[in-house]
């Protein structure tokens, strides 16, 4: 994402510098013939799209951030412990049954969000 | 050539009268159109933000009735009865003369509980202890949303009638904030639909790691209470009823509580999720003193007051995070908070109390997703 923004600055610093070369070249030219004013208005269209080019890049998108939603089985007896995805229905302390590893009774510690940015 | 008749560069008079015309255009359009262009960007902004505004009280709307409908009787119009609730209002008390005003404001707050109650009872009957309490949150965040959206919508069109800037810059200024509250309401909605546990949750979590395994009874208005031994010290440890999405009365809990050891408490300690600030950490773990509650007022008022009446001291333990982290579902920082906190109240237990003393653990949130 920064690179993109990056790559916007740089065109619109590279328009810029070529609309004050325009002006500059204008400059050695008579200010009253055609040509001065169509170099000018070209510069002028150069800043523009600088200017454009550059407010586009700071319109930063967004990532999508989907919801990875863990919850952490652990058992009352042993130091058992096994994260799986959130399942509806689950809720802290809710018990599962028998434990995987020992006889005790496995239960959820935990449920908790971690961010998965795409 | 139409840029040089547009444009003249001549000495000559028509060439200057024409220039002249040009600079009168634009000393006219900045002079008289100035603050029309302004209002224009501002309407701008506003339009664009009550639009999306719109979108999230229509698909809020949407949400709490697929919701509803699983829990609803086929014969009955929910639609139209969930779209007048969304109307609810609560008036709060009138503070001219304070005297009583908790009192007033709570008798108001269990009367549009109740009211909230009956209507889900009504429209959801076939909805159990715990989704009667997730709807009623999906409701409270449904009703706060359509909320915002009339408020902002308002000032949009009272800007408009009176064409007033004043109105369109306040409203443009406080929209990023007004837009990240509608937000994590939205967000809010949906993890109470899942029924998972949210950030403000963490208060419940820690007090059901500190009573795991014991037993429950209970105490107040969704509220249980759990005997637990630390270190020789009788721990009473409160938290809200899970896992339904309910705050409960701790207050009112920890009253009760009180009274019932005639004020022979040594120490009180509350924890709760509390607002970080722009650039503190999410899940930091901070103590202090006081009473660490963010109800509307009754709540943190009697346990105020009995901790005063009986010179109990006050400790909080309070969880950093933003919110849209509180009403969302939890992170994991803040689940791993939890453990620490739980580690702290411990310590803190043995440095602060004697063997034998009573202690107040009260675990203040929303306990959604978490049981006891």
């Amino acid at each position: 994402m920064n690179s993109n923004k990056n790559k916007f600055t740089l065109i619109s610093i590279l328009l810029v510098l070529g609309a004050f070369i325009l002006f500059l070249l204008s400059s050695f030219i008579d200010q009253y013939s055609i040509i001065n004013r169509i170099i000018m208005f070209i510069g002028l269209i150069l800043l523009m799209t600088s200017w454009g080019i550059y407010f586009m890049g700071l319109k930063q998108i967004k990532p999508q951030i989907t919801e990875n939603v863990i919850t952490v089985i652990a058992c009352k007896n042993c130091d058992y412990r096994e994260e799986r995805p959130f399942i509806e229905g689950d809720y802290v302390l809710k018990e599962l049954g028998s434990c995987k590893k020992c006889s005790g009774i496995s239960y959820i510690h935990a449920i908790y969000l971690v961010p998965v940015k795409k | 050539m139409i840029i040089n008749q547009l444009f003249p560069s001549g000495n000559d008079i028509p060439s200057t009268l024409i220039n002249l015309v040009w600079l009168i255009l634009f000393f006219s359009i900045i002079l008289f159109f100035n603050q029309r262009i302004q209002i224009w960007m501002y309407q701008r902004n506003a339009e664009k933000a009550t639009m999306k505004l719109q979108l999230l009280a229509e698909k809020s709307k949407e949400e709490t009735l697929k919701n509803i409908q699983n829990f609803a009787l086929e014969n009955i119009d929910i639609k139209s009865q969930i779209t007048s609730f969304l109307e609810f209002f609560t008036i709060e008390p009138v503070d001219k003369d304070p005297f009583g005003v908790l009192n007033r404001l709570e008798h108001i707050l269990d009367s549009r509980r109740e009211r909230i109650k009956l209507f889900i009872s009504q429209i959801a009957p076939k909805a159990g202890k715990v989704e009667a309490a997730n709807i009623e949150d999906i409701m409270e965040a449904a009703i706060a949303l359509n909320f915002i959206f009339k408020i902002v919508r308002h000032f949009l069109l009272l800007g408009k009638k009176t064409k007033s800037l004043m109105i369109f810059i306040q409203l443009d200024m406080q929209l990023p904030l007004i837009m990240k509250i509608a937000e994590a309401y939205y967000k809010a909605l949906k993890t109470f639909s899942s029924g998972k546990p949210i950030g403000d949750g963490l208060g419940p979590l820690v007090a059901s790691r500190l009573m795991f395994g014991s037993p429950k009874q209970v105490i107040a208005e969704d509220i249980v209470c759990s005997e637990v031994n630390i270190e020789n010290r009788k721990v009473y440890v409160i938290k809200a009823e899970g896992p339904g999405g309910v705050v409960g009365k701790p207050g009112e809990a920890v009253k009760r509580l009180v009274e019932s050891f005639e004020g022979k408490v040594a120490r009180i300690f509350m924890i709760d999720a509390a607002s970080k600030l722009e650039g503190e950490t999410t899940g930091e773990v901070v103590e202090g003193v006081g009473a660490a509650i963010g109800d509307p007022g009754p709540e943190k008022y009697k346990i105020e007051e009995v901790a005063t009446k009986y010179k109990i001291p006050l400790d909080a333990i309070i969880c950093k995070m933003d919110i849209e982290e509180a009403l969302t579902t939890m992170k994991k920082e803040i689940a791993e908070a939890a453990d620490l906190i739980v580690n702290k109240i411990k310590k803190a237990i043995i440095e602060r109390t004697k063997e034998g003393d009573i202690v107040i653990v009260a675990g203040i949130g929303n306990t959604i997703g978490i049981a006891q």
